[in-house]
């Protein structure tokens, strides 16, 4: 049994993990992105990145957050209702620019943390990365 | 009395925008705060405009050093999506390319640091060390800057003087061992600039999830084409380089040392380059709908493409980047505290920053 199969027990999933395009997938299931960073700290897993998808017509937003664990990527998707979603800022500091690059992008706001500027201006309305421009 | 210093957009040091708003006391420096997107040209947004030939000339135009990392790390992903995999000529081809581009990138910023040290013969020999580099990536390409080495399912050109590149790293080789090795790691001036100046601790690199020599010159040693290889890198033998210190002088020596690992790469590459195909043909791409994901290890670090795309659609649907500086570069604030103000530009350049990458 290698240690990637030992995580969804670990994080308390019954799902297995789906290789696909180069990353192995996790579904989340129930589990908050914050018991996940948890679960990563405790793996020593590295934080990579978060891609935000816009899915088609009103279907909202999905995240994607990934770590590297010895080499491999992990991936867990994350649909957002609406457009929040917890931060976990305080759980893993490498998160703090992409948090905000997707704030920005998307207009998606990771509660429970406070934002500056990234790659916008003061003042600046966010959302730059979606399809229709925000009202 | 503590007061505030804006450092940029113009960079005393570097060619690229952005500013650092330094605190200090006297001249020390106690805070720091970073803004960048002064380069922001949303181009993630706009490669969802382009078909997927249009996409990859888009994503090579991102970064002015490391072009190349870019379309080899898209191409990779959208050949997750269609299925194909590169023959094994292409595949040798595209690492020679990606290891001349770091042979580039390492030189060019030994030169940058050379400079910032008040070093300027230093500046001069690197960059005329550089141009060597430069003049085999022309005479294989016909560019300097964008190469369109790249493309889905292999390469467009081939390197037929294998022994002119041969040639070119053997003299590169024999000058880092000659001058610029020797001279970085004893000279007085290099060790009193570098030393113990703008250190990153190793828990405090893990913590930020920094990359490539940032990370490997504070004890992380972690390194793509070794972790998880792509392209021929796991039939090449190579040297991890790591330092322990985490300060400007061993990310000095990092890089010095990659170089010299490089030329070792692609001595490999070039002698045992098979003969075959550069490219799977030139049939239609059909792309399957869904993610696929890429990572390379480009001359500062892990570089990541999320491609998605839409089953029938000639656009992708989405192009996420994650460059190397844009990590790399929150570290910024730790290297700086407690540091002299005049440390600060070079402590900025040691993590040989990329603010076109970082803004897209």
């Amino acid at each position: 049994m290698t240690v990637l199969d030992t995580i969804p027990e670990k994080l308390g999933s019954e799902e297995l993990w789906v290789d696909k395009g180069g990353v192995q997938w996790l579904n989340p299931g129930a589990m908050t992105v914050r018991e996940l960073a948890k679960a990563m700290n405790a793996l020593h897993a590295r934080f990579i990145t978060i891609t935000a998808y816009q899915l088609p017509k009103d279907e909202g937003l999905r995240l994607e957050y990934h770590w590297d664990l010895d080499g491999q990527l992990l991936g867990f998707p994350f649909k957002l209702e609406g457009n929040k979603i917890e931060s976990i800022f305080d759980l893993c500091e490498a998160v703090d620019w992409i948090e905000r690059e997707t704030h920005e992008g998307f207009s998606v706001e990771f509660t429970g943390r406070e934002y500056e500027p990234l790659l916008l201006r003061e003042g600046d309305t966010t959302g730059v990365n979606l399809r229709e421009e925000k009202k | 009395m503590s007061y505030k210093i804006p450092m940029g957009p113009y960079h005393p040091a570097l060619e690229e925008p952005y500013k650092l708003d330094l605190i200090c006391e006297g001249e020390t420096v106690t805070d720091a705060k970073l803004h960048i997107g002064f380069n922001f040209r949303g181009i993630e947004h706009l490669a969802e405009t382009r078909n997927y030939i249009q996409v990859i000339a888009l994503m090579e135009r991102v970064c002015g050093i490391c072009s190349n990392i870019h379309t080899l790390t898209l191409c990779q992903a959208m050949e997750g999506l269609t299925g194909l995999t590169p023959p094994p000529r292409a595949k040798y081809i595209r690492v020679v390319v990606a290891e001349l581009e770091r042979l580039h990138s390492h030189v060019l910023w030994a030169g940058i640091a050379a400079k910032l040290m008040g070093f300027k013969t230093m500046f001069m020999t690197c960059f005329e060390l550089r141009e060597k580099v430069m003049d085999v990536l022309q005479a294989i390409s016909g560019n300097r800057v964008n190469y369109s080495m790249n493309r889905i399912g292999g390469v467009n050109r081939d390197i037929e003087d294998t022994q002119a590149v041969l040639k070119m790293v053997e003299a590169l080789e024999a000058e880092m061992l000659r001058t610029v090795i020797p001279i970085f790691t004893t000279s007085t001036t290099a060790r009193s600039r570098c030393a113990a100046i703008g250190t990153l601790t190793t828990e405090k690199a893990v913590s930020l999830g920094v990359v490539g020599p940032v990370a490997r010159a504070s004890g992380v040693p972690q390194d793509l084409r070794r972790a998880a290889p792509y392209a021929a890198y796991e039939e090449m033998e190579f040297n991890v380089p790591v330092e322990q210190d985490g300060d400007v002088r061993a990310r000095l020596m990092v890089r010095a040392l990659e170089i010299m690992e490089s030329c070792s790469i692609l001595r490999q590459a070039l002698t045992k380059m098979p003969s075959g195909e550069l490219h799977t043909g030139t049939e239609k791409f059909n792309f399957i709908t869904g993610t696929a994901t890429s990572r390379v290890e480009a001359p500062r670090g892990e570089v990541m493409y999320s491609v998605s795309w839409k089953e029938g659609s000639r656009n992708p649907a989405r192009v996420h980047v994650r460059t190397p500086t844009f990590v790399n570069m929150p570290a910024i604030r730790w290297m700086v505290l407690g540091q002299r103000l005049a440390d600060t530009p070079l402590i900025q350049a040691s993590i040989d920053p990329c603010y076109s990458c970082t803004d897209r």
